[in-house]
């Protein structure tokens, strides 16, 4: 693992009746990783274990070359971003920074005054945290963080507690200085949106075990599983059978409708297998389709829900399926319920999910 | 208590108030009730702490140990007390051999007697104090670089501090109170209380109440000023440093 930033060798540990097992994970220098799942999967306390509050009973951790994983989280020069950002309350923000100067003595970086200026927060350094704004309030968090020096920055669900637009503007502002200033870095997050603009890569966590990981458009794009797929945001997991090959695609059977899906090599041909299919991924049109291999389906419209950007159209093709129009197109075919479509799936968007 | 309190004429109570015996059950009281919240702030916080953040096995038999003082009548604490801080008891004993210190009608006695039946007040204050502070402010200033004993004295007190102050003053509120066990395990130095239930028997309501209307005002002018002390002027912002 060398060359690796941040390398979580085999990571076990119990917890009560909780269990993180064999977490394995490398970063490299400047890398953004997610970790991304339901609450309860292990992700935060895969976190605090990075940043030194859990003891392993297997694995070890190591951060640029150092062993880490018998070092207290004081010594680990890791820094801990939490939901709001964690700012002491009882102090100013320049009394959050400057408490973090005075525990970082070695490693001084910068001063107060310095640090405040650099994150445009100087004149609020009188100001307790309740006052501040979430933008105030992370920039100041990301001052005081810097002061210490860290190598390694961990963010537990730091924009849970914000609304829509707010957390967008912050999120987008965080990468980019994560970006610029090539600070290695860990997100955990239940929101695939957000892991998605945030990471580079991705690894989903179930129930204490890493079930996938790779660079995030890739694992987004080819979730592998049933779980994954929901997790991610697939709406459509359909149950099908494995029926033959046909010019490089797989074929799949839904009941009595036929669909090509791209090939993938683990499939085992013998076993029902689940589909998947992103409710963006099918375009509807006016007239008829006919299981061709252009996977054009004949459909009726069951039930049409306005989204916003988004308009959510119920079919039946023989199985249901949920289509999601853009605005415009929703508008040019005004879908009503009872009315016949035609659906169409690129193989390509048929996932064949393990 | 009003009525008490409207009952009493300012002769009445200047008179009772010019007695040096009174005068000094006042003092008394005051004294060993201060003396109990040092000890209740220097056992009890850390046993709150404890209680609030660490997970061992019998935590809740000590939790309900805490509160076992506020469920018994006191003069049976003062019974107990008497089992184990009496000259044959298994503290009392050692302690009087190794240190000369008699809990038997002593200051001693009667701070032991106040400690055991106000501590439960600091404890359950406390408590609270620490439990309402996010475990991750803890764990940010941690990765900061703070050792845990920073962060108790950076981040944990001063964020508990109304809790832990609340919970001293009750204790303290609770030890000028005190009879039942301060009568069983020393009558004598009085204090004010045992002064009023004396005044009371000897000579009658008269003088009992007018040394009671004394030590109520007494007693509330100290909390106002403790009060004000605690989350007037130190509580402003920036304080906690």
């Amino acid at each position: 693992m060398s060359g690796a930033a941040l390398a979580l060798e085999h990571l076990s540990l119990r917890l009560g009746r909780f269990e993180l097992r064999d977490i394995d994970l490398a970063l490299s220098p400047g890398e953004i990783l997610v970790l991304l799942g339901p609450n309860g999967a292990g992700k935060s306390v895969t976190l605090e274990t990075v940043a030194g509050f859990h003891r392993l009973e297997a694995g070890r951790i190591r951060l640029g070359g150092r062993d880490i994983t018998d070092l207290a989280p004081e010594h680990r020069r890791i820094s801990l971003l939490f939901q709001n950002f964690a700012l002491f309350p009882h102090l100013t923000v320049a009394g959050n920074v400057a408490l973090a100067l005075r525990a970082a003595r070695r490693r001084v970086n910068g001063t107060v005054t310095a640090l405040l200026e650099r994150f445009a927060v100087a004149e609020l350094a009188d100001c307790l945290p309740e006052t501040l704004s979430p933008g105030e309030k992370q920039r100041a968090a990301l001052a005081r963080a810097l002061a210490a020096a860290p190598e390694l920055f961990l963010f537990d669900e730091p924009f849970s507690a914000l609304d829509g637009p707010t957390r967008a503007g912050l999120r987008d502002r965080l990468k980019q200085f994560l970006r610029e200033s090539g600070i290695t870095a860990v997100f955990v997050t239940h929101d695939h949106a957000e892991a998605l603009a945030l990471g580079d890569t991705l690894a989903l966590l179930r129930a204490g075990a890493i079930v996938q990981r790779g660079p995030a458009v890739a694992v987004y794009r080819r979730p592998e599983t049933v779980f994954a797929a929901r997790f991610l945001g697939v709406e459509n997991i359909l149950e099908a059978c494995f029926a033959g090959s046909e010019d490089g695609l797989s074929l799949v059977a839904i009941g009595e409708t036929q669909l090509r899906a791209e090939a993938r090599a683990s499939i085992d041909a013998r076993r029902p297998l689940s589909l998947g299919i992103r409710a963006e991924d099918v375009v509807l049109s006016r007239g008829e389709g006919a299981g061709d291999a252009a996977n054009r389906l004949g459909a009726t419209v069951t039930a049409v829900a306005e989204g916003g950007a988004l308009t959510r159209v119920t079919l039946d093709c023989g199985f249901p399926l949920t289509a999601a129009l853009p605005r415009r197109e929703a508008l040019a075919l005004a879908p009503q319920p009872g009315m016949r479509v035609c659906a169409e799936i690129e193989p390509a968007a048929v996932q064949l999910l393990g | 208590m009003l009525r008490l309190a409207l009952s009493q004429t300012p002769e009445a109570l200047a008179r009772v108030a010019a007695m040096g015996d009174v005068r000094h059950a006042i003092l008394l009281s005051l004294e060993a009730a201060l003396i109990t919240a040092l000890f209740s702030g220097l056992l009890g916080v850390p046993l709150a702490y404890l209680l609030a953040r660490a997970r061992f096995p019998g935590k809740a038999v000590v939790a309900a140990a805490v509160d076992l003082p506020l469920a018994v009548p006191h003069t049976v604490a003062g019974i107990a007390l008497l089992f184990v801080l009496g000259r044959q008891g298994i503290i009392g004993a050692p302690a009087l051999a190794l240190f000369g210190l008699s809990f038997w009608g002593t200051l001693a006695g009667i701070v032991a007697a106040m400690l055991f039946v106000s501590i439960p007040y600091t404890v359950n204050a406390a408590r609270i104090g620490f439990e309402a502070v996010d475990p991750r402010l803890e764990m940010t200033a941690r990765s900061m670089g703070l050792g845990p004993w920073s962060v108790l004295r950076h981040i944990t007190l001063p964020l508990a501090r109304r809790g832990i102050i609340t919970g001293l003053t009750l204790s303290y509120a609770r030890a000028i109170s005190e009879f039942g066990a301060v009568i069983i395990l020393a009558y004598r130095p009085m204090t004010a209380p045992v002064m009023i239930y004396e005044f009371f028997l000897r000579f009658g309501l008269d003088d009992a109440a007018a040394m009671s209307v004394l030590l109520l005002a007494i007693s509330l002018l100290l909390f106002i000023l403790l009060r004000a002390l605690a989350f007037g002027r130190l509580a402003a912002p920036g304080a906690g440093r």
